[in-house]
């Protein structure tokens, strides 16, 4: 195995970084807000003008549909692209090119009134033709493969009522929808796409036509992309005059830019640098919970992971606490379900101690099962020691968490052997094709707590239930979860979801990770959400003069 | 020898694990994945895929970049000039200060000069780019603020100024990876040459040493040298795929780094052909050079 060489990096720049760093003793978790910063003394009302750098790791396709639009592009596209709603600051689906919505009694369609008066950057005037264009002619034609459709399996089509009317007709009711329409669900312009809707250069690496705050004023390959004020924006103007990306492809550069006063916000990827970070003056660093959960997947199709007895004991096995502490420097929280605290209204706190951290009652449930330590401390069972591989990606802090799990599990008599691989070819091994015994990563998700796609049994094997867990009973409080339509019913639902996924395991769960946000201290009005969400209130951000 | 580059990396790429990125992603499923490998056209065998490809490459036409859809000529052309720009100064840099450095070596030969020059080189060749450009850019851009850590130009201003002052860390970064092999090369081949019959004719008709140096030493000392250059050249592009990473400079390494890791096949296979092309041309301009430095070899 070979260290890459931004991984070598990453040493070296730990190695300079710890040469310089003051040692910083805020504790992780606290939250510094940015408009408590002192810097901001009588300016609290927002003024008009200035430019926000934003660093992102490769050139961005600027159509959220493009099965080439990676985590690069999200950013941009939140800024340039209205969906039908957009995450309000509470995470619930808020409106944006619609202005309200209402599900049918049985249930099977949502029909959403749009919003009158909004142009295109082009000034042509936006319909519920591109709503319907959108929908039929891009995402649910299944030949364009486009990214995401899976989230609309429900959706059979979508019919233009009148110009400001659109029906999502559905197949099975779908709770969700307006949630899902928040995330990564612009529209797109009808009258520029019609051609190749998901191919078009001069669109998806060019100047797209668009209706949100900010238009493409220039795309640089491999350089930056440069927005400027959208003068046809259906909203409040804006108060910043630009916005640029620039492509800053190593994260230690981007940390050496920020440092040097070139980049106004970024996400900080490697925590590792957050004391410097601190240290240094005109930034803040401030903490937002996130809609993600880092698991450890055991393939069902391995006997000795059918038992909930084995799953259970290595969940108390793992020192999930520790692993918080050395990967993610403290900013993260346990999980037991796959719902996040940052979905408040659905989260349930009170499972956060289920499973502490006991090797002992580990060992327990382990010999409950059947396995029992051999003459070299190895667990075995009918002759069998307790030995399997997992898979591990070269990605974020997914080698550091394998090699802790790996003790822990060797503590209570597990072997397990790692297989680092190689991001691309890892994704075809273990997800393409599920040739895996047991494989840590995380899942990102609209911030809704229906979680179907990852958990119900008709996406065993193939579709995003990554372990094949096959549950009837799980699959029955999924499609409760759908059919509810109002909160409070959904609250209830999702309550028990939690209450049986933490005893059930289909996942094991990890942890919560938060974001840590480097913010210039003269950067005022981002809300308090994960950089990505906070980039659909980017009309409401300002910079102080200094 | 370029179609043979060619159709060996084709072939290597699209047997290498994984595929196109589009593809290789968590969140996409089994019937999207279907979808997208039919939309791309690699559903059809690869001996197919590879004459079609050929066919067109004759004409001038490398292919569609799979994760772009712009085609491979236009993404190597925007950043082509990018590269060569960077490559060609670290390479000017390098010989601009190796071959007097050489000569001083050689002429100071075991004194501490030359002690203190050859350990200079040791640490530029053991000392990884990617941690030398991080300290510099520690230290002239976050420290100092008197040179920009990334990019080939401002966002605001896009001048000869701009671009020089961009220029100047990747380059000098850029150019540890050959500077001391030119070193090397020219320190050792004067020594040798100082040894020739010749020279010591020279001195003893009385010459200069100064005129010995330059008139009889250097030009014989550079022929070595010059191939030296010649054979640096593919290490040089080498070296521009982290240079590259790290001061974000929008040039063919990173390029061929983001193909690579995306398994965009039609990119990967028209670097390779461009590098080779840049090979081959680099080899065949040395021996031009040859002509220019010693009359007793011309052009049949």
């Amino acid at each position: 195995m070979h260290a890459s060489p931004l991984r070598l990096a990453a040493l070296g720049l730990a190695a300079a970084l710890a040469m310089s760093a003051c040692a910083g003793t805020t504790a992780p978790g606290t939250s510094t807000a940015p408009s408590a910063t002192p810097a901001a003394t009588a300016a609290n009302a927002p003024v008009t003008g200035g430019t926000v750098t934003i660093p992102i790791g490769a050139d961005p396709t600027l159509n959220m549909w493009s099965p080439n639009a990676f985590v690069e592009s999200l950013f941009i596209n939140r800024v340039l692209f209205d969906g039908l709603t957009r995450p309000g600051k509470d995470l619930a689906p808020a409106p944006d090119l619609a202005e309200s919505w209402t599900t049918a009694a049985d249930g099977l369609s949502w029909t959403f009134k749009l919003r009158s008066g909004v142009k295109w950057s082009d000034g042509k005037a936006f319909s519920a033709d591109d709503v319907a264009f959108t929908f039929n002619d891009v995402v649910l034609k299944p030949d364009l493969g486009a990214q995401n459709r899976a989230s609309y399996a429900a959706v059979k089509s979508v019919t233009v009522v009148d110009p400001a009317t659109v029906r999502f007709d559905l197949t099975r009711k779908f709770a969700a929808l307006p949630s899902f329409l928040a995330y990564n669900a612009g529209i797109l312009p009808k009258h520029i796409l019609s051609a190749d809707p998901l191919k078009t250069v001069s669109f998806n690496k060019g100047t797209p036509v668009s209706t949100g705050p900010f238009k493409v004023e220039k795309y640089a390959s491999g350089q930056s992309v440069a927005l400027v004020r959208n003068e046809s924006y259906f909203g409040p103007k804006p108060y910043l005059d630009r916005v640029v990306f620039t492509v800053v492809a190593d994260p230690n550069t981007q940390i050496a830019q920020a440092l040097s006063g070139d980049i106004t916000i970024m996400i900080l990827d490697n925590k590792a640098a957050v004391d410097r970070v601190k240290s240094a003056s005109g930034l803040v660093v401030a903490s937002r919970p996130l809609v993600q959960y880092y698991w450890l997947a055991l393939n069902q199709t391995d006997a000795r992971f059918t038992d909930v007895r084995v799953r259970q004991a290595f969940v108390h096995a793992i020192d999930r606490q520790a692993i918080i502490k050395s990967v993610e420097l403290g900013y993260g929280s346990i999980a037991n379900s796959p719902i996040t605290p940052a979905l408040a209204a659905y989260y349930d706190p009170s499972l956060a101690s289920k499973y502490p951290y006991d090797p002992a009652k580990a060992k327990e449930l382990l010999t409950q099962a059947g396995w029992t330590p051999g003459p070299d401390g190895v667990l075995q069972k009918n002759g069998q020691p307790f030995k399997f591989t997992m898979d591990v990606g070269q990605r974020g802090v997914l080698e550091p968490v394998n090699a802790l799990i790996q003790q822990d599990l060797k503590k209570v008599g597990v072997v397990v052997d790692l297989n680092t691989m190689e991001w691309n070819s890892y994704i075809q091994k273990d997800v393409v094709r599920r040739e895996y015994t047991a494989t840590v990563n995380w899942w990102t998700y609209p911030s809704d707590p229906d979680v179907f796609p990852y958990y119900h049994s008709s996406a065993a094997g193939k579709g995003f239930n990554i372990p094949g867990y096959q549950d009837p009973k799980l699959d029955d409080l999924l499609v409760q979860g759908q059919s509810a339509s109002d909160l409070e019913s959904r609250k209830a639902v999702y309550k028990q979801l939690q209450a049986y996924t933490s005893e059930t395991l289909p996942y094991l769960f990890l942890w919560y990770p938060q974001e840590i946000d480097v913010l210039s201290s003269s950067l005022k009005g981002v809300p308090e959400l994960g950089l990505r969400d906070a980039m659909h209130y980017i009309g409401e951000w300002w910079l102080s003069k200094k | 020898m370029i179609v043979f580059a060619s159709a060996l990396t084709f072939f290597f790429v699209n047997l290498a694990p994984g595929g196109p990125a589009s593809v290789m992603r968590f969140d996409v499923t089994a019937e999207q994945r279907e979808a997208l490998i039919k939309r791309m056209g690699l559903d059809r065998p690869v001996e197919q895929r590879y004459a079609e490809w050929l066919a067109g490459a004759v004409r001038g036409d490398l292919g569609t970049s799979l994760l772009t859809d712009e085609t491979v000529v236009q993404r190597i052309g925007e950043r082509l000039p990018n590269t060569l720009t960077l490559a060609g100064t670290a390479l000017l840099l390098s010989v601009v200060l190796g071959i007097p450095i050489g000569l001083i070596q050689a002429l100071r030969r075991g004194t501490p000069v030359d002690h203190l020059l050859s350990l200079f080189s040791a640490i530029g060749l053991s000392v990884p780019v990617f941690w030398l450009g991080i300290v510099l850019i520690l230290l002239f851009a976050v420290s100092l603020h008197v040179l920009p850590s990334a990019g080939v130009t401002s966002v605001a201003s896009d001048t000869l100024v701009d671009r020089l002052t961009h220029l100047v860390l990747p380059a000098t970064v850029l150019a540890t990876t050959v500077l001391p092999t030119i070193v090397r090369f020219m320190r050792s081949a004067t020594i040798e040459v100082l040894h020739e019959d010749y020279i010591r004719t020279a001195a003893s008709k009385g010459l200069a040493p100064r005129a010995v140096v330059s008139g009889h030493a250097l030009r014989n000392a550079l022929i070595p040298v010059v191939s030296a250059v010649g054979a640096l050249v593919p290490r040089l592009l080498g070296g521009t795929v982290v240079t590259e990473a790290v001061f974000s400079w929008p040039g063919m390494g990173r390029l061929a780094l983001e193909a690579a890791q995306g398994r965009d096949y039609p990119l990967i296979t028209g670097l390779t052909v461009v590098v080779a092309a840049i090979a081959v041309l680099a080899s065949l301009i040395v021996d031009l050079a040859y002509t220019r430095i010693d009359p007793r070899i011309r052009l049949a």
